[in-house]
């Protein structure tokens, strides 16, 4: 027998999810995470998309420590001069209120205290060294030369998967499969975010950036976010340019973005209040490992659960969801008691029926296209060209639109047949 | 018969992560965690050590909010045998006298003990009190700037760190020592232990149960009268760079500031 049904890793929103589907059906859940409390190393831009937590939270958007709804949601690209910017504001977007600003430190603390709540153990403060194996199967964790025993082991780790790299369950990590976000969470009085943002109430502002002003190839999305008294500012940084770029470094990069004419007057007179980095993974579809084997199931960014389009980052939403359908499967497959890797991939079977898998399906190869110096170094410049042509008056007689924006292309050395290609991609993949 | 031990400990806020507000002048501690105070880390550290090489059975208590049990629970999770959490509402606002009789209590219901250990003093207040006013109400010994203790029989042989030396103590038990913070490495919690910890749970206390009169304790118990509070101005920083080779132009700066002055060592 063992000790517990369930063992979940790691209490972000992946395993915290998971232990509150187990533990409100019953089931004996151990709830392991590194930190302590939970949350304090975690870290989002960080706006949760979607409504997957009235999965296991029925009323969770009157009760979770959300900081603000996205009212408004901006997409800029920014040149070293110059920002063009779409701003998206509009009643639709604000009936269906789909995104919140959330702080992770908050939110995670919240998560694993419903799931003690539910009845899960939750042991903070104590790092899984590896799974436990026996004849091949996962029996359960192995913590400091003590094993602690489960009929599953679901991994929530994150997007270091270290315990599956050390448990031999999936390859180390390339460089192609991450990029690093770095964060700054800047306090400011509520009525000037309001002021500045032009909010009120629990209203939001969500943006995000390319960076096109970055030299050397380096390319990174800025976002911006507001909470109820601070903003959340960020950079994704593409680590392959990163380490191709010996001399960049990531804190620079935050530096250039919160220092660009566009974006200072926002943050003015703001105290940094904390300052973080953390891995992301970007590797999308291909990177993905085998998500499930005897006795274990994998979920959330440590499966490579993560979208990015190089612009807008979502993860949460995903790991909430694979985090409740590996918890449903368990509940399934403990009427049988067969945990065997055939068993298991009724979990796969799941998730090919939710959006996670649909999403990293559809989307596949993305990230060859959206992290591409098209996007990131070209675009902003011809952009900036056709405004700066189409607004500045300079006493030339005006020219059609296509002249203006083929030589814009020219100026940024872009074919019109390469501009195509990439769009046609683009466009297939989104 | 097994040595037995009793550890105190205070939660403190995470000093890292406290902040004055502004306005109100208040310490802000609602957004920092609750950390052991580092020097009662070290405390925990030479009560396992003992138990390692002894048998001893440890008993942490502690004076704190509800909150303060995961602070228990660490300390089981490092080979701890029992957490005690002393917790009332008329305890709160507690000065130092009032925190040492409400701690001395507890030992009037609990087993005897041989070695009561303390912290020398704590992050968020410091006054180094407790321990030795712990000791002045149990009517016991006390050793205090300890960096290191080991047990000879009947007695405990102390190496006490002070200004110009280490002082080596040997003191018949019971008796209440007080570490020295960083004095040795606290060992780290195991899952195994934890578990073991969280089923097994932690004793409350109250005032009734300790017997304690509300007038002896917390606010109304403490002589102690804050007279006023100054919080020096913030200094605005000019954000000055220097590369490696101007470090002599640094040291130039700072002395025309006033900041460092060169004297005769
Ligand atoms: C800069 C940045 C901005 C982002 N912005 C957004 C955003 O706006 N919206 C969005 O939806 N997503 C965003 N993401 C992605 C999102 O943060 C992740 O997808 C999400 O956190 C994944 O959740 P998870 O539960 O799988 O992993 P995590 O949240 O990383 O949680 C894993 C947990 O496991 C613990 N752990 C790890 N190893 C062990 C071990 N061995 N033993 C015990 N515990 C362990 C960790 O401490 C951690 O608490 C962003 C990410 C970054 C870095
Ligand atoms: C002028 C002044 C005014 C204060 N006003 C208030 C107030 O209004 N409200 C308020 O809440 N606090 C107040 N305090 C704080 C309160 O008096 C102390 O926090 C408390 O009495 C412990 O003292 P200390 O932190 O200085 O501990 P120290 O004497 O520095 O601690 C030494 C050791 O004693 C042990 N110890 C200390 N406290 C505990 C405990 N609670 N449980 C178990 N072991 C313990 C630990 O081992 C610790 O390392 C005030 C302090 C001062 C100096």
């Amino acid at each position: 027998m063992s000790e517990f049904d369930v063992i979940v890793v790691g209490a972000g929103p992946a395993g915290s999810s998971a232990a509150i589907r187990l533990a409100s059906k019953k089931m004996n859940v151990l709830l392991v995470e590194k930190s302590d409390p939970p949350g304090t190393k975690n870290v989002s831009g960080g706006v949760l998309w979607g409504h997957e937590l009235d999965g296991v939270i029925p009323d969770w958007e009157k009760t979770a420590p959300v900081e603000r709804y996205v009212k408004a949601k901006t997409v800029g690209f920014l040149t070293e001069e110059s920002s063009i910017n779409i701003d998206f504001r509009s009643r639709k977007f604000d009936e269906n209120r789909s995104g919140y600003t959330v702080l992770r430190v908050k939110l995670d603390q919240w998560l694993a205290k419903k799931a003690v709540e539910s009845g899960a153990m939750l042991v903070n403060g104590v790092t899984v060294d590896r799974l436990a194996m026996k004849d091949g199967k996962v029996v359960g964790v192995e913590q400091d030369g003590d094993t602690i025993t489960a009929d599953t082991v679901i991994l929530s780790e994150g997007a270091n998967p270290r315990v599956a790299i050390q448990s031999g369950i999936r390859e180390p990590l390339k460089d192609h499969d991450v990029a690093i976000g770095v964060k700054e969470v800047i306090k400011l009085p509520e009525e000037k975010i309001n002021e500045r943002f032009n909010l009120r109430g629990k209203e939001g502002f969500a943006g995000e950036y390319v960076l096109g002003f970055l030299k050397g190839g380096v390319e990174a999305g800025g976002f911006l976010y507001t909470n109820k008294e601070s903003l959340s500012l960020g950079a994704v940084i593409s680590m392959k340019h990163l380490r191709a770029n010996g001399n960049t470094r990531s804190f620079d990069i935050i530096e250039e973005f919160n220092s660009h004419p566009s974006i200072a007057p926002l943050i003015e007179g703001g105290k940094i209040d904390e300052y973080s980095a953390h891995m992301v993974q970007e590797g999308g579809y291909s990177s993905i490992p085998k998500l499930f084997g005897d006795g274990y199931m994998i979920t959330g960014d440590a499966a490579g659960f993560s979208f990015s389009n190089g612009l807008v980052l979502q993860g949460m939403n995903y790991a909430i969801q694979s985090g409740i359908t590996a918890a449903d499967t368990f509940i399934d497959l403990k009427e049988k008691g067969n945990f065997s890797n055939s068993a298991m991939s009724l979990y796969q079977e799941k998730l090919q029926k939710t959006f996670v898998m649909q999403d990293m399906t559809n989307f596949k190869g993305i990230e060859n296209v959206t992290w591409g110096n098209l996007t990131h170094q070209h675009l902003p410049g011809i952009l900036e060209n056709v405004m700066l042509e189409i607004f500045m008056e300079n006493g030339m007689p005006k020219r059609h639109m296509y002249k203006i924006l083929m030589d814009a292309m020219k100026k940024q050395n872009v074919s019109s047949s390469r501009m195509i290609s990439e769009s046609f991609k683009m466009i297939r993949r989104l | 018969m097994a040595l037995k031990i009793v550890v105190l400990i205070k939660q403190v806020p995470d000093a890292e992560e406290i902040f004055i507000d502004p306005v109100k002048f208040t310490l802000n501690r609602s957004q920092a965690r609750g950390i052991i105070n580092p020097a009662d880390e070290n405390a925990i550290e030479a009560a396992l050590k003992i138990k390692d090489e002894t048998g001893a059975e440890i008993t942490v208590l502690t004076m704190g909010p509800p909150a303060a049990e995961t602070a228990l629970i660490e300390c089981m999770g490092r080979g701890v045998d029992k957490g005690i959490l002393i917790t009332d509402r008329v305890f709160a606002a507690a000065d130092t006298w009032a925190t040492s009789l409400t701690l001395a209590a507890a030992f009037n219901i609990m087993d005897d003990f041989d070695i009561i250990f303390a912290g020398e003093s704590t992050t968020d207040s410091g006054t180094g009190h407790v321990g030795p006013g712990v000791a002045e109400f149990l009517g016991i010994d006390q050793v205090t700037y300890s960096v290191n203790t080991k047990v000879e029989g009947k007695n405990v042989i102390v190496e006490r760190s002070l200004e110009d030396g280490i002082e080596v103590v040997n003191v018949p038990m019971p008796v209440l020592i007080t570490t020295l913070i960083g004095s040795n490495m606290p060992r780290r919690s195991t899952l195994r232990m934890k578990i073991d910890a969280l089923k097994k749970g932690i004793t409350v206390m109250d005032h009734e149960k300790l017997k304690l009169p509300p007038e002896w304790v917390g606010i109304k118990g403490s002589p102690t009268v804050v007279g006023s509070l100054k919080i020096p101005d913030e200094k605005k920083r000019e954000g000055k760079k220097y590369e490696v080779e101007e470090i002599p132009k640094l040291v130039d700066d700072l002395i025309e500031k006033g900041a460092i002055k060169i004297g005769d060592a």
